[in-house]
């Protein structure tokens, strides 16, 4: 009897006013798996993610997280409590593309604060397990500096260790290295490739190709609320299936070399 | 002045001290409350208090004053002229500081609300742990400047008899026919207690001030 996947989304529809955002979309993972969502933007990919962790509720399709329906109460539509919510968001770790840090908190404040008032963990126990993850980033010597101190890979560093924090099954990451300046990205992607090699279940939306290519199980490559192409990376990269994913590759893929089958064609902006 | 005027001067200064201080104590708190409702939507009470804030921020305290202390008897309910100096005061101070926390809480980041949802942190522990520790620095200036102007529209209350520092001045210098001297002294007690809630507020900003950004 195999497990439920990790993730599942079914058929999800979400809409801001008149703009359709998310048109039926549907996604599995699997444990240990690490999806990189692809697409231009406006495409979905982060209101996808926050549909994951129910910060943004769809119009309609459903969201399950190991086998437990997330946001609805099981069997009937009625929406979950603030607790019920709590619950399973625990399992979830989020990591935004602007740090999000408590910035009245020191590091290993943010670090500790759901685990200990969320999770109930005894202070000495919480302590040492934040301490353990900010070593595992590269930041224990920080950790009593606040977060207006830090740099921006150092403050996403410890975004990513607050995420892991609460011990999640699932981790989101929503552009995180979008807000950096080139020189930090690697350091924060070094952390995120760690992760993955480990067997953490991850679900990445990103514009860094090279990382899609080297750290992904599986590429997912949206468009307009749609899945347009789904794939190993090497396939997604060199032998793009439709249209659309070229296009994508020839306008975006500006960092990662374009790939042999597309050098010939006449491109429209190039790397524009 | 002899000293039966400095007596009364110090017997209004201690009414216009009492009024004042209570009417913060319990204008604060509730004006956060206030705010909170209005910043959450509470479904029935937030169009309430958004009605009642208004017609509050609208009524001067003197007529707001004699409303309740001469109107409220003809419902039926009497109170004392000092209860009814004290809740003219904190119902106009509980409106303005609504209005305060409401800005600090709309002001608020909401990515950080988001990462403490996302953390599985409930709506309580969201207020407690991440929302108010940081309002409360930063409303704390204007939090301040509603105070110390509570403290100098409090003469107002000498409409319904209270005998508030202001008053005792006026009095002494009927009395005197030399109005000057009450009229410094007064001016004096007034520069000293406002300047206590100013130096206060400095205090606790420094020690907050770790904390950074």
């Amino acid at each position: 009897m195999t497990a439920p996947p990790v993730l599942s989304v079914t058929g999800l529809t979400k809409s801001f006013g008149a703009n359709l955002v998310l048109d039926g979309i549907s996604l599995a993972v699997q444990e240990g798996e690490t999806v990189c969502l692809l697409g231009p933007s406006g495409s979905g990919k982060s209101t996808l993610l926050r549909c994951i962790n129910w910060l943004e509720r769809p119009d309609s399709g459903a969201v399950f997280i190991a086998g437990e329906r997330m946001g609805v109460r099981g069997g009937g539509n009625a929406p979950m409590s603030d607790a019920e919510l709590s619950r399973l968001r625990m399992r979830i770790g989020f990591v935004f593309q602007h740090f999000a840090l408590w910035p009245h908190l020191s590091v290993l404040q943010n670090v500790m604060a759901a685990p200990v008032h969320v999770q109930r963990i005894p202070r000495p126990q919480a302590q040492a397990q934040a301490e353990a993850l900010l070593e595992r980033v590269g930041l224990a010597a920080r950790k009593n500096a606040y977060p207006a101190q830090l740099s921006g890979g150092q403050k996403q560093r410890v975004g990513i260790a607050r995420a892991l924090a609460m011990k999640p099954r699932l981790l989101l990451f929503d552009e995180p290295t979008s807000a950096l300046d080139p020189e930090l990205v690697g350091e924060v992607l070094a952390v995120m490739r760690d992760l993955a090699g480990a067997g953490m279940t991850m679900v990445v939306v990103t514009h860094e190709m090279g990382f899609a290519r080297d750290a992904a199980d599986r590429v997912v490559f949206m468009d307009h609320g749609r899945v347009v192409e789904t794939g190993p990376p090497d396939v997604f990269f060199e032998r793009p299936q439709t249209d659309r994913a070229r296009q994508f590759l020839m306008r975006y893929a500006g960092r990662a070399a374009v790939p042999a089958s597309l050098a010939g064609t006449a491109g429209a902006g190039g790397l524009a | 002045m002899n000293t039966a005027g400095l007596l009364t001067l110090a017997a209004g200064a201690g009414e216009t001290f009492g009024i004042s201080m209570l009417a913060i104590l319990l204008g604060t708190p509730l004006g956060l409350l206030l705010g909170l409702v209005r910043w959450a939507r509470v479904p029935l009470a937030d169009p309430i208090v958004a009605v009642v804030v208004s017609l509050l921020r609208a009524t001067p305290s003197v007529t707001l004053v004699l409303l309740v202390y001469f109107a409220l008897p003809t419902l039926g309910l009497e109170i004392p002229r000092f209860a009814a100096a004290v809740a003219t005061l904190t119902l106009g101070s509980m409106a303005f500081n609504c209005e305060i926390w409401r800005g600090a809480l709309l002001a608020f980041p909401a990515d950080q609300l988001d990462a403490a949802r996302a953390c599985g942190m409930r709506r309580g522990q969201r207020l407690r742990l991440i929302v108010l520790p940081q309002i409360m620095r930063a409303s704390l200036p204007a939090l301040v400047n509603e105070m110390t102007l509570l403290i100098k529209v409090s003469p107002a209350v000498a409409v319904i008899g209270v005998v508030d520092l202001t008053r005792a001045a006026v009095r002494i210098g009927a009395q005197t026919y030399r109005p000057l001297p009450p009229f410094l002294v007064i001016l004096a007690v007034y520069v000293v207690i406002i300047g206590g809630f100013v130096l206060a507020q400095r205090m606790l900003e420094r020690r907050v001030a770790g904390a950074g950004a």
